[in-house]
């Protein structure tokens, strides 16, 4: 099920009335599970079995875990955890993948090897409800969090359907105490959810769906050789289509949980108006890269072993960041490009450590922030190295066989809307998206959400999977 | 200047820790390794009551008003033709569920210029109508051939561009075919939903969305590039009983037409289909054909007409005699083509490519007399009402005729 969905209008209509119902604390739990396993079995119901399958094995191995005393007892329990859900991942995700790759290696190594014909479907959200049950076990294994009290507050943690399938990547000890004590929305908290839904929703159906989908896929799908104007714009509508579909996602869900009355994590934060890269990484999907950074980066050293070893695990938990995204290179590239610019990043806050820039000198770092994300997002977006090479040959202005491909409405709405949402992310990048609002007129704001929900209705239309699900 | 979170062991960055500016809150990126607290979510200091009602009295008062508007474009409430298969896999469903008698497969050819009221009135029989728009017949062809099912009459419909192209047409129907065989439950319930509603609202057209009718405001305005005033806008409408008919407004807004005669034009380029293209279909159609033959079922193909100047582009691309004449010796099969049809002769296609509802009508009642004379399948019933002539369709103003 999806958000921009008729049926989910139907199903959040009724999982609000069941929990505004004065039914137990248990019983409304117990109704929110099942909800969530009917969200997500909406899709596909057999890829249901392995929502269980993670969510019990990381329950058991979380229990073995904090009675184990043993050392080697607890590493046994915590590599069940890792083993089972990566393996989950690895099957379904990159097996054919790797497949493909080894059949590649034994070429090269003089032997022919045709793998055989790959039928499996990559179940929706494994990498994000994976993600999220490694970090019940990792979490106890490294004694930061304690068990859950029962069962059905742990099921509810993985399953519950605003984050299961794109995230925000929470955390058991984000979500889990919320689940031990009675949640009712406020009226206010209520309003304000809808609010949020109706900010992700444009995002998403208009912005992302109506406006920019059909200018990347015109030059991302498209036979045309993008010239200079083409292949920025195309791109440019691309930087913005990724974020208002993922933030757009990551803001409905926010906002779905707030109308039950939880609280989810921040997971964007205005990051085109990043200065750098350490900055954009803290603003762009932070759920995913705070998690890298605790469960990855950190237990390869982080930065307390010298240079080379940070350098070591700042490249690695990229490029492992890039393939979490997808099973293929380009975005094994797109994770070692982020990974390089980190590097660089931290070499020059080293050399030039005293440096305080100006405005416009932190202006013109944000803009060459803007400018090298949008190239790695060639390679992100790009279905091989060869489409993203003509690509960045057409950004250079290099392409000597350039045709326009893009009509001049697709320029203007693409320039209009990314300039609208740059400018919006650096007028809000020192505030929360609540203290813009709460600073706003009234009026203003009432105008402004009657024209997004009135534009979510009049784009209505199919309802397209977001791009993050297929991650 | 200042971050939007405090640093510490931050991907990349230093150790040393950053206040947190004012109005901003704390998130997972400013605690590293450490148990993540529950998340705040402030509510914004504002009077949310009353811009919720605002918001929802303007938002009912802008969609009525939408509504009215896509009313007066002559959008029609419970149209279905939305580029979607939802419908066509339900009535695709019925062939595996009961014993179909006739069904329709091919283009939006046979689909808008086929009244399946009139066939039921000249046979008995409401034909299952299979032909989506923009498709070849054959991709549908092969699987009816290959479902044990059906055992009934195939009538498949062809502009013989679509069913002969190998790139452009086969998408749709692959598209449509995978729906039928897998979807999910939340696509059928949000189906059954879209069902309950649409017949009460016109605004749900998708070519009259937001971003479409944005984008339908340049008509190239940047040199060398056909942008997307060029793609097809609407041009059918259709009822969940699987009747289509070309959309009415066509048969009477001329800017309109003119622009769907336009994009028709470029649509079909006159370049020829190579000959291996074409042996390779005629095969594909033979095999097809004799495993429904084989089952006691039948295949009879129908040519609709096209305007005179749609027709010369479609002979230049693929000449009859290279495709309908060779399709119907090769694979031992009946056919009826407009040429051959006296009472398909001068009605009424405003765009060039469909014909109007009246005249579909008229060729419905021509072609449906032949085919029950050509295959033991279809039978012509006792009281059968009087033959229809061009005369009671051509009393339409838009000029358009061959």
């Amino acid at each position: 099920m999806i958000f921009n969905s008729l049926v989910f209008v139907v199903f959040f209509a009724i999982v609000l009335i069941l929990h505004a119902m004065p039914f137990s604390w248990r019983v409304k739990k117990i109704n929110l599970l099942i909800a969530s396993y009917i969200f997500y079995a909406a899709w596909n119901p057999p890829f249901v079995i392995l929502l269980w399958l993670s969510t019990v094995v990381d329950w058991f191995a979380a229990r073995g875990l904090a009675q184990a005393e043993q050392q080697w007892k607890r590493r046994a329990w915590m590599l069940l955890s890792i083993v089972v859900s990566l393996g989950l991942l690895c099957y379904f995700k990159y097996g054919h993948f790797l497949v493909e790759n080894f059949a590649h290696l034994v070429s090269l190594a003089g032997f022919k090897y045709s793998p055989p014909q790959s039928s499996i479907v990559l179940p929706i959200g494994i990498s994000f409800y994976t993600f999220a049950t490694m970090s019940y076990t990792l979490d106890i294994y490294l004694r930061r969090a304690e068990p859950a009290r029962n069962f059905l507050d742990y099921a509810l943690f993985v399953t519950f359907f605003p984050h299961l399938v794109a995230g925000p990547i929470m955390r058991p000890t984000e979500l889990v105490p919320q689940f031990e004590v009675p949640h009712k929305a406020t009226p206010y908290q209520l309003r304000f959810g809808l609010a949020l839904m109706t900010l992700g929703l444009f995002e998403k159906a208009v912005l992302a769906d109506g406006f920019l989908g059909p200018v990347v896929d015109q030059i991302y799908n498209g036979r045309t050789v993008p010239g200079f104007i083409d292949a920025w714009v195309g791109t440019l509508a691309f930087s913005g289509q990724i974020f208002c579909d993922f933030a757009g996602y990551s803001i409905t869900a926010i906002g779905a949980a707030l109308c039950l009355g939880f609280a989810l994590s921040d997971n964007f934060r205005f990051p085109y108006a990043a200065i750098g890269f350490t900055d954009f990484w803290r603003r762009w999907h932070i759920t995913l890269s705070a998690w890298l950074r605790d469960y990855l980066y950190i237990p390869l050293g982080g930065n307390r072993h010298g240079n080379a070893r940070t350098y070591f695990s700042l490249l690695a938990t990229m490029l492992i960041g890039g393939l979490w995204h997808g099973a293929s290179w380009t975005f094994v590239v797109w994770g070692g490009l982020h990974g390089l610019y980190l590097s660089v990043e931290r070499l020059l806050r080293k050399q030039f450590s005293g440096y305080r820039p100006g405005r416009i000198a932190s202006g013109s770092l944000g803009l060459l922030t803007f400018v090298l994300v949008n190239i790695a997002w060639v390679f992100f977006r790009s279905k091989t190295f060869h489409q993203a090479i003509v690509i960045l040959r057409g950004m250079f202005g290099r392409n000597a066989h350039a045709e326009p491909a893009l009509a001049a409405i697709y320029i203007i709405t693409t320039v209009v809307i990314i300039t609208g949402l740059v400018l919006a992310h650096c007028s809000m990048r020192n505030q929360t998206l609540e203290a813009a609002i709460g600073r706003s007129h009234p009026t203003a704001l009432t105008a402004l959400w009657t024209i997004m929900a009135f534009a979510v209705v009049i784009q209505h239309g199919e309802s397209n999977g977001f791009i993050y699900f297929q991650f | 200047m200042a971050s939007s979170i405090s640093s510490s062991e931050q991907i990349g960055a230093d150790t040393s820790r950053q206040t947190l500016p004012s109005g901003l809150r704390l998130t997972a990126a400013d605690r590293p390794g450490v148990a993540q607290p529950v998340p705040e979510r402030d509510i914004p200091d504002q009077p949310w009551r009353g811009i919720s009602l605002v918001v929802l009295v303007l938002l009912i008062l802008l969609t009525s008003l939408w509504e009215w508007k896509m009313r007066s474009l002559k959008l029609v409430p419970g149209d279905e033709s939305d580029g979607t298969y939802d419908s066509w896999a339900r009535l695709r469903h019925q062939v595996d569920k009961r014993d179909v008698p006739v069904l329709i497969i091919g283009d939006s050819r046979i689909l808008y210029d086929t009244d399946l009221d009139r066939v039921a009135q000249l046979t008995g029989v409401r034909p299952i109508q299979l032909a989506i728009v923009g498709s070849s017949g054959l991709p549908i062809l092969e699987d009816i051939a290959d479902d044990s099912h059906f055992k009934g009459l195939a009538i498949v419909g062809m502009a013989e561009t679509a069913f002969f192209d190998t790139k452009h047409t086969v998408a749709r129907p692959k598209e449509a075919l995978e729906l039928s065989r897998w979807e999910s439950p939340s696509k059928r319930a949000s189906y059954q939903i879209q069902r309950v509603i649409s017949p009460g609202l016109a605004m749900l057209d998708e070519d009259y969305q937001l971003s479409t009718l944005i984008f339908h405001l340049d008509p190239d305005w940047r040199h060398g590039v056909r942008g997307p005033y060029h793609d097809v806008w609407k041009v059918g409408e259709s009822g969940a009983d699987g009747q289509a008919w070309i959309w009415r407004r066509l048969e009477h807004d001329q800017r309109l037409s003119a622009h769907a005669r336009s994009v028709w034009h470029q649509l079909f380029p006159p370049f020829p289909i190579d000959d291996k293209s074409i042996n390779g279909i005629l095969v594909r159609t033979k095999t097809a054909v004799d495993k429904i033959r084989a089952r006691g079922g039948d295949v009879v193909f129908v040519r609709p007409p096209s305007g005179p100047d749609m027709r010369a582009i479609e002979d230049k691309h693929i000449p009859k005699a290279r495709a309908w004449d060779a399709l119907l010796a090769y694979t031992h099969t009946n056919g009826i083509h407009t040429d051959d049809l006296p009472a398909s002769q001068n009605l009424v296609l405003p765009e060039g490519s469909h014909l109007t509802r009246a005249c579909a009508t008229v060729f419905t009642d021509a072609y449906i007399r032949v085919v029950a004379q050509q295959t033991p399948l279809l039978h012509l019933k006792s009281d059968l009402p009087r033959a229809l002539s061009t005369q009671d369709c051509v009393q339409t103003p838009v000029a358009s005729m061959h």
